[in-house]
């Protein structure tokens, strides 16, 4: 187990070195952000003191150990907009992000799951057919529509609930619901295949055939079985917490992460949209790697890797 | 070798009674076609230009909430006709989700044949860049992207085109090695084939229905990136339109006028969902493995 967790992890550093690589190559690619940020048609003495500012005067290997190193020191740059620590910017807007996506999560295992199993359990039934329809109705209909559909019934015709800002809890009903149903339709789909899968399985026809009682064929060996590729896409679920919401978050005005992303992006900062990046890309590898430990606990076949494929 | 198979065919007992395709995904293939001709024929069919202006009849309703035949779908609020805008954007969409579903196809199945034909450091260098891409959320390092590379149609494409790419490497990677372990592709080797011919000629044709399958699964999953960056007003840019900007710029007028958005946002709606549907029959009909 303990070798296991090892090279997960370093797999894990390597990643996120990837990413940070990554964002110092396109950084580079993209033109002179000298020129990008001060405008064509600026003073070349401006442009030499934002360039040796910034350390853009220095070789290229030289500027990416220093980003390296500074990266490493928590130290992500400042908005090259208000000049304020990108990492400040960021961080300050999670806790918005989080009051959308920690309800939307509870919805989407909550509901998702259990609507899946039942599924399953009832395949080809009516319920079976009415869970299908609505997962594959939740994966296609884009979380955009959803949302503005959402708003035209409840704030515009019936005026229940607000159509955006973030002034009370009320204000978030509407983007938590978005954001949860739509995950709890791929969740839906996702445990039903995984379950279907495992009801197939010689081992579930041999309990029931010596007798073991439904239920506890159900609970004691096809739950747990199917439990292990369900653990990867709620992995990826809360992997994708911080981030997960920039669609909905657009449509809501709501101000978390994903909308200072968009805006980020419009306006060129990249030292935030660099920060918000490798925000992501942390929170998705550690998401991945306590599934994969997970699995390990779950599955004692992996943790030898003596698991046959397939 | 065609006599060989023939005779193997005779030989097998009749095959049971093929069910007939489903009517969803009849329904589907239809709506499907219906979208390419639109595609296709969008000069022809349009009855104005994407960017005419009406001013006379701005935010006019469509012909079912009492507006004018003058413009079936209503118009916006510069007066521009919503068929018309609504019959470019369809064609903007399949063009970038067409485009960018072959180059993720061709690009993750050329890196998963280099991977398998080379193995080593290739291989792994590979393996990284899946891991790579799995690490983050598409739609997150394509904003990053435009971030850095400012946008252009071309780029977006490419840039759709990398969604998806790593599905592909590891089908083609992990079928290649297997064809390497059947025989036929060591027999044309044997045979002093260069490897162009044995992958090309020999591999993929083998592989190719688990590849197309994979394609029809990630063809919705383009429209939907597509028009949700468009729509996030980061995706294709004005005068250009696409069904996600329409429905982007029809939020606006949520209130005013429905209409500007819900036709783009069901044409999405309807168009994921017939691809999406006949996708999933293919695969259940084609390669049952794939999940």
């Amino acid at each position: 187990m303990l070798r296991f967790a090892t090279a997960r992890l370093a797999r894990a550093g390597l990643t996120i070195a990837m990413v940070v690589t990554f964002a110092f190559v396109v950084l580079r690619l993209s033109g002179d952000p000298a020129q990008i940020i001060m405008g064509a048609d600026a003073p070349p003495e401006a442009i030499d003191a934002f360039r040796t500012a910034w350390g853009l005067d220095e070789p290229v290997w030289v500027q990416y150990l220093s980003y390296f190193s500074a990266i490493l020191q928590g130290d992500l740059g400042r908005s090259m907009r208000d000049g304020r620590d990108a990492i400040v910017l960021v961080t300050e807007r999670i806790p918005a992000t989080l009051a959308l996506t920690l309800p939307a999560l509870l919805i989407k295992i909550g509901l998702g799951i259990p609507a899946g199993i039942f599924a399953a359990l009832h395949r080809n039934s009516l319920a079976d057919r009415i869970v299908m329809v609505v997962a594959v109705a939740g994966f296609t209909v884009p979380s955009f529509v959803l949302g503005l559909l959402l708003v035209l019934v409840f704030a515009v015709q019936l005026g229940w609930l607000p159509s955006g800002g973030q002034e009370s809890w009320r204000h978030a009903i509407l983007p938590v619901i978005t954001l949860g149903l739509g995950g709890a339709a791929v969740l839906a789909r996702f445990t039903r295949s995984a379950m279907l899968e495992v009801l197939g399985q010689p081992y579930i026809r041999t309990a029931s055939a010596k007798g073991v009682p439904w239920r506890s064929v159900v609970t004691g060996h096809a739950l747990p079985n199917a439990a292990i590729p369900t653990v990867t896409i709620i992995g990826f679920m809360v992997g994708s917490l911080i981030a997960g919401a920039v669609v909905v978050e657009s449509v809501f005005s709501w101000p978390g992460v994903g909308r200072l992303l968009v805006v980020a992006v419009s306006n060129r900062d990249l030292a935030v949209v660099q920060c918000i990046l490798l925000l992501v890309a942390v929170t998705m590898v550690c998401a991945n790697l306590i599934v994969d430990l997970l699995y390990g606990l779950l599955d004692p076949r992996l943790r030898s890797g003596t698991r046959k494929a397939g | 070798m065609p006599e060989g198979l023939v005779t193997v065919a005779t030989v097998v007992p009749p095959q049971p009674k093929r069910a007939s395709v489903p009517l969803l995904v009849r329904l589907g293939g239809a709506w499907l076609l219906a979208m390419l001709a639109v595609a296709l024929l969008a000069d022809v069919i349009a009855p104005y230009g994407y960017t005419a202006l009406d001013l006379r009849n701005r935010l006019s309703p469509p012909v079912t909430l009492g507006g004018s035949w003058l413009h079936p779908l209503g118009t916006d609020e510069l007066g521009r006709d919503v068929l018309a805008r609504l019959i470019y954007s369809i064609r903007t969409s399949l063009l970038i989700a067409f485009g960018a579903t072959i180059i993720g196809a061709v690009v993750g199945t050329t890196l998963g044949f280099l991977a398998a034909h080379f193995r080593g450091l290739v291989e792994q260098a590979v393996l990284a860049l899946v891991d790579f891409s799995a690490s983050l959320p598409f739609l997150i390092l394509a904003l990053a992207v435009l971030a850095f590379f400012g946008n252009s149609l071309v780029l977006l494409v490419c840039l759709l085109g990398l969604h998806a790419w790593e599905r592909y490497a590891r089908i083609a990677r992990g079928l290649a090695l297997a064809a390497g372990a059947q025989g036929y592709a060591a027999a044309v080797r044997g045979l002093g084939a260069t490897p162009w011919r044995i992958y090309g000629r020999h591999v993929l044709p083998n592989i190719a229905s688990t590849l197309i399958v994979s394609m029809t699964l990630a063809f919705p999953e383009v429209i939907l990136l597509e028009s949700g960056l468009s729509f996030l007003g980061l995706g294709v840019q004005p005068p250009e339109t696409s069904l996600g900007s329409m429905v982007g710029y029809g939020r606006e007028y949520l209130t005013r006028a429905p209409w500007i958005l819900l036709a783009p946002a069901v044409t999405i709606v309807l168009t994921t969902l017939s691809v999406s549907l006949i996708g999933d029959w293919l695969r259940d009909r084609l390669d049952p493995t794939l999940r």
